[in-house]
């Protein structure tokens, strides 16, 4: 039992805390959160630091790591909240690499290079996750239609679930092909987010029915991921805040009932930050089940509206200004816990099995 | 970075599950409540048992007479120990005894501590006052310099377990010219010394605790621990004692579990109810959240790291819970669910009914839980005083 990260893993997470730190104002993010596009630049120059092929084979020219470290690359990126599809490529290249049926490393090693870019694409106008209408014909034509597409136009692919002839699975689709088209949201996330309509286009199967479980899975845990970054730096930037904001006489830190707020926030944060490693964790040898995934995303998606609402009710009218950054990580942080299955959906799937004894150990 | 339980750990589990099976009868769980978790006849054989495994003193070091295994055995033994409410050790064993491994004289160890591990000594700790409680440091009983001893007046409350214990482990101001933290000294005084009066208090939840009183009452030299006027750090040593089984999880998932078995039997149609088995899902989140914060911080103590601001967090959390998590449950059990357990149709022993009474101690006891609150601001982040 060590749920601390081991001395490679600090070393990249501090690496990429420094280098965004350094090489991305938060003005950047801002900008680009604006126009609702991705940071090409900053994509590309983490394809040369190598990070993302993190949990990628060293065939393709990965970093041969697992999803742990792969979850600090997530974490690091929601932590400065830049528009880029971290969790999104994150998850379709550990499908493609692990659970495809066939040999998918031409895809991967473009991956790596930044070259392509593979997002996933399986929500529908039902809103249920569950529910998948996307349809592959025998020709290999995909019909249909898939919503709240993270990152649907930065990428060069897209990852889809839809029915074909073999049942369902996952399929790789060209956003460049002819017929693909997008029609931009505008979420509480300022991420850039489409409605994708497929109409007759070439769709190659990956990989099976079993493979959709496990890529809503590792989505939903990389969503837990980005909603633990959020409050962490939520909590980060009200104790700063708060140690300098003074009011009769002292510093805002000092009274009682501050406190006690940071320490809710702060108690949401170490239980969210134990719970999401030690999903990752679980999954990289296949220990954690979808409940797992569904638990820990449930119990996130309820924390982060808690903290970062405490965080602003901390910091008052400032808080709620754009210049300050306190907001990104409200946004961010609401936008993710409606991703990949909310409280009340993921609460829905533990319901079915409450008979079980709960884990103490 | 690895989650994972090592099979060291887990076959130590079993092994306590065995165990807890072979001695876990009625009539033992009957002589537990009559006396408050004091031993009596089938405890002691208990207790025997318990010693012979070396269960007890496992973690300390060996130089204090233990056997130097990781705390996280200690964690293992509490959580096993906690689901089936099996007494593994009150604060004697927890306490009293490593704070005389740590601090006693030569003659303080030989005197107490076999006494201790075969069950014959047991202490009620005497640290409350009834103008002393969460600021414990205030305490005003106090011990004159005497021929031979110390001389002790004064008053104590919830002194719990005090008419079914041979001592009391008494906080006790030695030195009225001190600051208040410096003036301390830890007494050890016999439950049945001329001047000891005990006097019982009934608890909402059916526990019974104790006032005591001393006039007069004299303690000799050998009793007082060393160092004199030195009783605040053995006090706050003694607290750390508990640290890293401080909040189970595993008594609070049989809180759930008990429930589930009883809907289960006597109530299919409310487990059937999608509204119930969503109430039951988010107890299972908040049971895994309390268990993160719990493990944390056992771990960090087990490391041998001194993080008060994770023991902390533990605590809030695991009481917190206590509450919400019976409170909830007796809703959904139904008017069965408030049933005590002197009623033979009481769910479990009334079991969740009584924890739900007996949560209020959790929260404001051992460190009242705004003062935590306050600890994990200031020492875990940082927030000026
Ligand atoms: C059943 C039972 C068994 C017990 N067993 C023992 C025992 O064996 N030995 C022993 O020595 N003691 C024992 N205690 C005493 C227990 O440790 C005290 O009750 C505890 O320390 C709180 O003290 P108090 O009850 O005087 O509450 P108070 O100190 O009066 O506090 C009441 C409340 O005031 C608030 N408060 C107090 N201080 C602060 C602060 N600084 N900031 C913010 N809020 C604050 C908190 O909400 C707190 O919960 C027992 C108590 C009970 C009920």
């Amino acid at each position: 039992m060590n749920p601390d990260l081991s001395e490679t893993q600090s070393l990249l997470q501090t690496t990429m805390r420094q280098y965004l730190e350094t090489e991305i104002p938060f003005d950047r993010v801002r900008e680009h959160e604006e126009k609702r596009v991705a940071d090409a630049e900053l994509w590309k120059a983490m394809a040369g630091q190598g990070w993302l092929g993190i949990p990628l084979p060293e065939t393709v020219g990965g970093g041969g790591a697992g999803l742990v470290e792969a979850g600090i690359f997530v974490h690091e990126l929601a932590r400065r909240a830049v528009v880029v599809p971290g969790a999104e490529v994150m998850t379709a290249a550990v499908m493609l690499a692990r659970h495809a049926d066939g040999d998918e490393s031409e895809i991967l090693a473009a991956l790596v290079d930044g070259n392509a870019i593979v997002v996933p694409a399986h929500l529908e106008a039902a809103d249920d996750l569950e529910k998948v209408d996307a349809a592959v014909d025998a020709e290999g034509r995909l019909a249909g239609a898939k919503h709240y597409v993270d990152y649907a136009d930065f990428a060069t692919h897209h990852l889809v679930t839809a029915r074909g002839t073999e049942g369902l699975g996952l399929y790789l689709v060209e956003r460049s092909a002819p017929g693909v088209s997008t029609e931009a949201l505008r979420s509480t996330g300022r991420t850039p987010q489409a409605i994708v309509t497929y109409r007759d286009v070439p769709a190659r199967r990956v990989a099976g029915e079993a493979a959709v479980g496990q890529l809503i899975d590792l989505a939903r845990t990389f969503a837990s991921t980005q909603i633990l970054a959020c409050m962490e730096v939520s909590l980060e930037q009200t104790v700063a805040y708060t140690n300098v904001r003074v009011q009769f006489g002292q510093p805002l830190a000092a009274f009682q009932a501050v406190q006690h707020h940071a320490a809710n926030m702060c108690m949401h944060v170490e239980s969210s930050r134990f719970l999401v490693y030690e999903l990752l964790d679980a999954l990289e040898d296949g220990r954690a089940s979808s409940d797992d995934a569904a638990l820990v995303k449930a119990s996130l998606s309820r924390a982060v509206p808690e903290v970062t609402m405490l965080g602003h009710q901390l910091h008052g009218g400032q808080g709620l200004i754009e210049e300050n950054d306190l907001y990104f990580f409200t946004i961010r942080g609401k936008d993710r816990a409606l991703a990949w299955g909310s409280a009340e959906e993921c609460l829905a799937i533990l319901a079915r099995d409450v008979e079980t004894p709960p884990r103490w150990l | 970075m690895d989650y994972r339980w090592p099979d060291e750990y887990l076959a130590f589990r079993d092994e306590v599950e065995s165990f807890i099976h072979e001695w876990r009868t009625p009539e033992l769980l009957a002589e537990q409540r009559e006396l408050e978790g004091a031993p009596g006849p089938l405890s002691r054989k208990y207790y025997e048992a318990l010693q012979k495994k070396g269960w007890m003193r496992m973690c300390w070091a060996k130089e204090m007479g233990g056997d130097g295994r990781d705390p996280l055995y200690q964690f293992i033994l509490v959580e096993t120990m906690e689901y089936w409410r099996m007494p593994y050790g009150n604060l004697t064993f927890t306490s009293v005894a490593p704070s005389i491994a740590q601090y006693g004289t030569e003659g303080q160890k030989a005197a107490y501590l076999p006494g201790i591990w075969n069950g014959e000594l047991t202490f009620a700790i005497g640290y409350s006052e009834p103008n002393a409680g969460t600021d414990l440091a205030s305490l005003r009983t106090k011990g004159e310099k005497v021929d031979g001893g110390w001389k002790v007046n004064g008053q104590k409350i919830w002194t719990s377990l005090a008419a079914h214990s041979t001592h009391i482990w008494l906080a006790t101001r030695t030195d009225p010219d001190a600051k208040k933290h410096q003036g301390i000294s830890v007494l050890i005084v016999k439950t049945d010394s001329p001047g000891v009066t005990i006097r019982p208090l009934q608890t909402v939840s059916g526990l019974k605790t104790y006032e005591t009183f001393y006039d007069d009452v004299f303690v000799p030299d050998e009793d007082v621990l060393p160092p004199l006027h030195g009783g605040w750090s053995i006090i706050m040593h003694a607290l750390n004692h508990e640290r890293v089984g401080l909040s189970p999880t595993s008594n609070l998932a049989r809180n759930y579990d008990v429930l589930v078995e009883y809907l289960q039997k006597n109530a299919p149609h409310k487990l059937a109810d999608p509204v119930v088995r969503n109430r039951l899902a988010e107890l299972r989140v908040e049971l895994q959240r309390h268990r993160a914060l719990a493990i944390r911080n056992a771990v960090t103590i087990a490391r041998g790291a001194i993080k008060p601001g994770e023991a902390s967090m533990a605590k809030i959390s695991g009481s917190e819970l206590r509450y919400r998590i019976t409170t909830l449950a007796m809703d959904i059990a139904g008017r069965a669910g408030g049933l005590a357990r002197d009623d033979a149709r009481s769910i479990e022993g009334g079991l969740i009914q009584n924890n739900y009474l007996a949560s209020p101690i959790l929260r404001f006891g051992g460190g009242t839980n705004e003062v935590q609150r306050s600890i994990i601001a200031t020492r875990h982040l940082g927030m000026t005083r």
